[in-house]
């Protein structure tokens, strides 16, 4: 991840729980960019497109998704995100579920997502995911939006 | 929809064939009635038309009787006035000779009559008589004594021989006349009586026809009826049977999405249990290390409870956590693959079996090394259209549970077998293992359910899979098994696999 700039992760997580494990993973990997945590869809997209502090209007960032919301699909937000007209359209977005059906796998790379990983329910192997995950995350370019 | 109770059809079948073999019966056994009256009166009319012939007989024989008996009278009376005439004495001659053959014919003919048999005696005494006196006057003549023959002739005139002759045969012939009409009267009487039965004949076979008839187009009627009726409820039953697939398919489809969300929605809650039980886990470790430092450096800060909590508690009821949730976690995945085989799409193929137990044999052929077992095909296996990767599944996960349960210190012997039953395939997968209790039979096919000693390791997830399967395939699965001595898997399949029908 591009050091220099200041790339916030949004993650988009009802769990609290899992994004607690998630954020735990991720700083034990070494990543330290701001994390930005939503438990629905709603306010997520509100801050991506409207909060100034959002990556719609302040430069690069990282969606952690989650595809099992409370108050709608974690593919519509995906939808979304890719179809906007914004710089926001080139956000990575990493699609990050316990959902591993096939159908719904190739649904969302259709719709533009750029890592799809299914957490695995043995937790050693969770952490492991999550690491390797921040891992990958700190060796990956990050678009400037401000180029958009 | 109610389910409308199938009107009783059949009810009224049985009554109206009883009615209609009734009514044949009845017209048949009147028919021959008839038909013995129609042969005894026309019988009856015969005799009584041969009777009224009999007595026109012999009226004629009496008449022709009297005929030659007056002709001879004629001639006796032309010889005695003309005796130089000889045709008179032919004519006399010819009617003397016919008439005594005519005299025998009437003594023949009158005697089934006693009234005409004494008659007939009277008038052959008459006859006699009247013979000597004629032949009396035409010796007088021949000899030349026209007078005394002619003498003679007025005394058997005034004697009135020729008019008691006369007198006899109208009492003949009355006698006749009476019998005549009498008999005439009976003909008559026996021919009303066979127009009659001829009329009541006509009449039994027309109300038999017309009840028949009556009683066949009822009876059609009622079959039309029925048709109808059978036609109306086969495509109500169609209906039924539509609705009810339709709600089993529904059913099927709730219990499928249900048993995916619930699958699905307990995992996450899970996945927390097992990470923070691992965040624990470390913090536990931590902890212990900080115990084992403050001991080593003699500190007395550190309690017995805290040493207890932090090496041995700790450890132990996390322990128990993980076992549970890992175990739980197990159960989930396997609700999870059965509903999603429960969704997979069906391809059907024509199925090697032979071939697939084969592959089979080969993917487990280290474990049945190890176990001494064998796995072998007997005979050949019928050649079913079914989906592959189902039947690989059903047929891997018996195979797999006959060299799990092998019966100790015996070697396995697995024999797969089949054959055609019709338009199935009955497919069995017998060993001779450790077996199954008789109680178990039915249990081992549900879900996380198990038998016997629990000795190997499993979820009870395989059987259970395997009857899911196997439904889905459009067949039956069951179990015989005798405990201690083997178990034998039969299957039944379709031979083909029609999507049509399996689509629940």
């Amino acid at each position: 991840m591009n050091a220099h700039q200041s790339v916030g992760i949004v993650m988009i997580e009802d769990d609290e729980g899992h994004a607690r494990l998630i954020e735990k993973n991720i700083r034990r990997a070494g990543i330290m960019n701001p994390i930005r945590h939503f438990t629905d869809g709603t306010t997520a997209l509100d801050y991506i497109f409207n909060d100034a502090g959002g990556p719609q209007l302040n430069g690069p960032a990282l969606v952690l998704l989650d595809l099992n919301l409370p108050d709608m699909s974690g593919t519509d937000i995906l939808a979304k995100i890719k179809n906007s007209d914004g710089p926001v359209r080139r956000t990575p977005v990493v699609v990050l579920t316990t959902t591993d059906d096939a159908q719904e796998i190739q649904r969302c790379y259709d719709l533009g997502a750029n890592v799809y990983i299914t957490k695995p329910v043995n937790y050693e192997n969770f952490a492991q995911a999550i690491r390797q995950l921040g891992l990958f995350l700190s060796v990956i370019q990050i678009p400037d939006q401000a180029d958009g | 929809m109610a389910v409308t109770a199938p009107p009783l059809l059949a009810v009224r079948d049985s009554p109206l064939g009883r009615r209609l073999a009734t009514f044949m019966l009845l017209g048949f056994l009147a028919l021959i009635g008839a038909g013995i009256a129609a042969a005894w009166v026309v019988a009856e009319n015969q005799r009584h038309a041969r009777w009224v012939a009999h007595t026109y007989q012999v009226e004629n024989v009496i008449l022709d009787t009297r005929r030659l008996l007056e002709q001879g009278e004629t001639a006796r009376r032309g010889f005695l006035l003309v005796p130089e005439e000889a045709g008179f004495l032919r004519s006399y001659r010819e009617a003397s000779e016919a008439l005594s053959p005519k005299l025998r014919g009437l003594t023949r003919l009158t005697r089934d009559n006693p009234v005409q048999q004494r008659a007939n005696a009277v008038l052959g005494a008459q006859v006699a008589d009247l013979a000597v006196r004629r032949q009396r006057t035409f010796d007088l003549l021949q000899a030349g004594d026209a007078a005394a023959a002619r003498e003679a002739f007025r005394t058997d005139s005034a004697a009135g021989r020729m008019r008691a002759i006369r007198a006899t045969f109208d009492a003949m012939l009355k006698e006749e006349r009476r019998l005549l009409a009498m008999r005439d009267a009976d003909l008559e009487r026996s021919e009303k009586l066979f127009y009659a039965i001829l009329l009541v004949a006509g009449l039994l076979l027309l109300g038999v026809a017309l009840t028949s008839l009556a009683t066949i187009l009822s009876y059609t009627r009622d079959l039309a009826h029925s048709r109808d009726q059978l036609s109306q409820l086969n495509e109500s039953l169609e209906g039924i049977v539509d609705e009810r697939t339709a709600n089993l398919t529904r059913a099927n489809d709730e219990i499928q999405r249900f048993a995916y969300i619930v699958s699905h929605d307990l995992r996450s809650p899970l996945v927390n249990v097992m990470g923070f039980t691992a965040e624990l886990e470390a913090s536990a470790d931590t902890l212990r290390a900080l115990v084992d430092r403050a001991d080593a450096a003699g500190s007395d800060v550190v309690t017995e409870d805290d040493r207890l909590a932090a090496r041995e508690d700790l450890p132990e009821a996390i322990g128990f956590i993980r076992s549970s949730t890992q175990k739980m976690d197990r159960l989930i995945n396997a609700i999870l693959q059965l509903s999603r085989q429960g969704r997979r799409v069906l391809a059907p193929e024509p199925i090697d079996l032979a071939a697939l137990v084969a592959q089979i044999g080969e993917t487990l052929a280290h474990r049945l090394d190890e176990t001494e077992s064998t796995l072998e095909v007997a005979g050949e296996l019928p050649v079913i259209v079914t989906d592959r990767f189902s039947i690989d599944q059903v047929l891997s996960n018996l195979v797999d549970n006959a060299v799990k349960y092998l019966r100790r210190g015996v070697p396995g012997r697995i024999v797969v077998r089949g054959y055609r039953a019709g338009a199935r395939a009955v497919i069995e997968v017998a060993d001779n293992g450790r077996g199954i209790d008789a109680r178990d039979h039915q249990r081992v096919f549900d879900l996380f359910r198990r038998s016997g000693t629990q000795d190997v390791a499993g979820e009870g997830i395989g059987l259970a899979t395997v009857r899911a399967l196997v439904f889905r395939l459009g067949g039956t699965i069951d179990v015989t098994s005798t405990l201690g001595q083997g178990t034998t898997f039969r299957l039944n399949l379709p031979l083909t696999l029609d999507l049509q029908e399996s689509k629940e």
